[in-house]
């Protein structure tokens, strides 16, 4: 990292209508450092960068970039500039090879004009191995994995003088192996002098990585520090703005519980899909119990068979056949779908709830109440003043913020939109909840707030199965983890007592330290 | 991170933050002051957007309508009646074609089925000697089961709406011309053999020789539908897969069910307007209602419903059936050629389209 300013923005600030979004921001970005930015949802993150990739036009305050003011007129200008975004839904045509992607607009031709494919391979392989990505140019992007598809993104937007790297939760979607990977391309950009701004959740990472980080909360900064493990706690200190008081420990395995009856039994369960599909892991033969009042944490490598064990426990996967014994509450159980697993009193929050579980423009209200609207609805009319106090009491219950009932989804930030397919679940009172990573792209007090929501749930007498690849979560929050591996549970640690290493150890196939390998 | 310009549906969108400090998310939650937040204020706007360019199109046809006696001829009943009349058929379709396309599919076929119904209905009563009742509950059954086996073809084989229904169009169309033998089958009233029912010529009269029977009928069946669409869990669980099928899917939605019904209640719906066709025009047409699924469909979109699915009201489409209707009374009051009538058609569709990417973008 040298000390020449690439990009110094100062007195950035923005007003949406009649609220503030940023006020007076400084921020400077150094050639070949990496700058973290954190803080909650809300806080004005995106905002932000949003202003320095010329999406938010209309700003006061200055950018100058290398040296001159600037002020782009839009997206496109910032990219000339030498600014480039990697968005989170990556801009990559799938179908596309990835020499294709990599010349899009700026094919190399032969002399007959027609496509020079030879070249654009070159070029292609040219410009991903100095960020030491080895990629077939000529697979298809749509059959990379997310994290290689990313790393294409980021040689493309290399090959366009990129000076300025913004990356927005680049290892949200990344199993551990791509993750270190990113990494070690993010040291390789450093020393090439791009200036990377590195927006995560995840503050290992930072500490990891980030050469600088900078905290915003409620528009403004907070600090700028140069991040440590030591400096974790006053991190979280600066983003939510109080003492961080333990984020788990509402949730964290207290004194042993007397164990209620088993709510799920799984015995051997296996799922053989009518037809094959890449990438996905089916259950091969796990057995597991979860019992009332418990929360019980699968652990696993991304590509363990975590998300389709759940789906496979919900009714929710590919058509398949399905061997191996079920019970629930003590009765058999055979969920043909996620109907019939409802009403037997399963819920299902999925990972991706985008995706999965939610519609933006739809009102808050009716997203809450989709899947237990048979209770209020008679012959066929929904009740709208029962609904109305269902939809209220859980508003109130998750705390969840928004202007009123009727607001679209997607005004809500991400921790809130999460609280509304909780709370769409709760209001069916499931006995048994299967969560698939809860706390995906939510905010530090969000994610408190749901630990929280999530051992009252258990205390109440409901039992939890929760998917997770963030280790504090699974030590911090679960009684017991389970770590699968190739779609068997490998190892069975009791959470109190472990540590991540153990975790990570027995997900990675190594011997399973204290935990009862089978 | 969030494209401020084209925000909306992702499909391929990602969990994460992305869009989770989208400014209206400041909004909502530090300002909670806000009687609604400004989506929902903008959306509720736009909700009545399509009754306002009804209001405006009715306004300029009192303005240009010509005048006999300083009597404004648009406004006169026996216009009015007309307007009505003439758009109850399109109309019709287009409150079962407002379903699929909230659903989130689309429906080629209604205005074949219009054109078999027309035809069942003429030989049943005139060949067939079947009543009325008999003649039009076969009718309508036809009609809901062709559009049932569609719904069921897209929701169990995944084939999309647009190709079943553009097969479902074929077929209908087909079978008509047998049926027919190719030709129209005239009506005619009276007690004998090949003659129908004297009492089916009501769908060419008026009540009190002022309200036009198909009118009654249109407005009848907008209103029942307006109130399924909104009261209804049937009408929740279209919006929810029409704006997300495997989030609907995976909070207990019946979508098979569900799809099954939607179409259904089209084709009943286009058999329901064939009914219709058959009593104004006296004879039933094989070749009629051609091109008829296009004009629902446009209605649908004036009316502001999305295409993607999801999003839409049943309001919207009355209006913007209306509209058209007007639309086309008012240009030929005053002599306007025909095909200039559908160049503005043209671009009043556009105009609302546009008015709908607005919509996108400011919420």
């Amino acid at each position: 990292m040298s000390d020449q300013v690439t990009v110094a923005m100062s007195g950035i600030t923005k007003r949406f209508g009649g609220v503030r979004a940023l006020r007076g921001v400084h921020l400077t970005l150094r050639a070949g450092e990496v700058h973290a930015l954190l803080g909650e949802n809300g806080a004005g993150k995106s905002t932000l960068i949003n202003i320095l990739a010329g999406v938010v036009t209309d700003y006061d305050g200055e950018i100058v970039l290398g040296g001159e003011p600037v002020r782009f007129a839009g997206p496109a200008a910032a990219q000339a500039a030498g600014i480039a975004t990697i968005h989170q839904e990556l801009d990559l045509v799938p179908a596309l090879s990835v020499a294709e992607n990599l010349t899009l607009g700026r094919e190399p031709r032969t002399r007959l004009r027609t496509l020079d494919r030879r070249a654009m391979a070159r070029t292609a392989r040219d410009w991903l191995a100095p960020l030491g990505v080895e990629i077939d140019p000529g697979r298809p992007v749509g059959s990379l994995r997310v994290g290689e598809q990313q790393l294409v993104e980021i040689a493309k937007a290399l090959s366009l003088d990129a000076r300025v790297l913004i990356m927005d939760e680049p290892t949200a979607a990344l199993a551990d192996a791509e993750v270190r990977r990113l990494m070690s391309t993010i040291r390789a950009l450093r020393g090439r002098g791009v200036a990377v701004v590195y927006i995560s959740h995840r503050l290992e990472e930072i500490e990891h990585i980030a050469d600088r980080a900078t905290v915003l909360r409620n528009g403004e900064v907070a600090g700028t520090l140069r991040p440590g493990p030591a400096d974790r706690q006053r991190i979280i200190t600066l983003m939510v703005g109080r003492p961080a008081q333990a984020l788990f420990s509402a949730g964290s395995a207290g004194p042993p519980r007397p164990a209620g009856p088993e709510v799920l039994e799984v015995e051997d369960l296996a799922v053989r899909p009518r037809s094959a599909r890449p990438g996905r892991c089916e259950p091969a033969g796990v057995s597991l119990t979860v019992r009332a009042g418990e929360i019980v944490g699968l652990a696993g490598l991304m590509g363990a068979g975590r998300t389709e064990l759940l789906e496979a426990l919900y009714g929710a996967g590919p058509p398949g056949r399905r061997s191996g014994r079920l019970l629930l509450a003590g009765r058999p159980y055979a969920p043909r779908g996620p109907r019939c697993a409802l009403r037997a009193g399963v819920g299902f929050v999925p990972e991706d709830r985008r995706r999965a579980a939610l519609v933006l423009e739809h009102a808050v209200g009716r997203s809450i109440v989709l899947a237990a609207l048979r209770r209020f609805t008679t012959a066929g009319v929904v009740r709208s003043g029962r609904e109305r106090d269902a939809v209220h009491q859980q508003i109130t219950a998750l705390a969840i913020k928004t202007s009123s009932a009727g607001a679209p989804v997607g005004s809500l930030s991400g921790g809130n939109q999460q609280k509304v397919v909780f709370a769409r679940h709760l209001l069916t009172r499931p006995r048994l909840l299967l969560l698939d990573e809860p706390t995906r792209g939510v905010d530090v007090g969000a994610k408190a707030e749901i630990y929280r929501l999530l051992r009252r749930l258990a205390d109440d007498g409901m039992a939890i199965l929760l998917a997770s690849s963030e280790l504090p979560e699974l030590t911090g929050v679960c009684d017991r983890i389970l770590v699968l591996r190739h779609g068997r549970v490998v190892a069975q640690l009791p959470a109190g007592r472990c540590t991540g290493e153990e975790i990570l150890t027995a997900a990675m196939g190594g011997a399973a330290a204290g935990g009862d390998e089978r | 991170m969030t494209h401020l310009s084209a925000p909306g549906k992702r499909p391929g969108a990602a969990v994460g933050p992305a869009g989770e400090e989208r400014p209206g998310a400041t909004a909502t939650g530090g300002h909670r002051w806000f009687p609604a937040g400004r989506g929902e204020l903008v959306e509720r706007l736009f909700a009545v957007q399509s009754l306002f360019a009804l209001l405006l199109v009715f306004v300029l046809a009192v303005v240009v309508s010509p005048r006999r006696d300083g009597e404004i001829i648009f406004l006169s009943t026996e216009n009015l009646g007309n307007v009505v009349r003439a758009v109850s058929e399109i109309g019709i379709i287009a409150v079962g074609m407002t379903f699929v396309v909230l659903l989130g599919g689309i429906d080629l076929s209604v205005g074949a089925i219009l054109g078999l119904s027309a035809v069942g209905t003429a030989t049943l009563m005139v060949d067939s000697g079947f009543g009325i009742v008999a003649a039009v509950t076969v009718v309508l059954l036809i009609g809901a089961l062709f559009g049932a086996l569609q719904g069921y073809a897209t929701a169990r084989l995944g084939i999309q709406s647009f190709i079943v229904t553009l097969a479902g169009l074929q077929v209908a169309r087909g079978l008509a011309r047998i049926w027919s033998g190719g030709l129209g089958i005239p009506i005619a009233y009276g007690d004998g053999p090949q003659e129908a029912p004297a009492a089916f010529e009501i769908l060419n009269g008026s009540i009190n020789g002022v309200v036009p029977v198909p009118a009654v009928l249109f407005v009848g069946i907008g209103v029942a539908a307006i109130v399924v669409l909104r009261k209804t869990a049937f009408a929740r669980h279209v919006y929810a897969i029409g704006g997300n099928e495997k989030a609907a899917r995976l909070s207990g939605v019946p979508v098979l069910r569900v799809k099954v019904a939607v179409f259904a209640i089209a084709g009943l719906l286009a058999a329901v307007a064939g009914v219709i066709h058959a009593g104004q025009l006296n004879q039933g047409s094989p070749n009629d209602g051609a091109g008829y699924e296009l004009d629902a469909i446009a209605a649908v979109v004036i009316g502001g419903t999305s295409l993607a699915g999801g999003t839409g009201s049943m309001g919207g489409t009355l209006a913007g059936a209306l509209l058209l209707g007007i639309l086309n009374n008012i240009l030929a009051l005053n002599n306007i050629d025909a095909n200039v009538q559908l160049l503005i058609k043209g671009l009043v569709i556009v105009a609302a389209a546009g008015l709908q990417k607005l919509r996108r973008s400011i919420v």
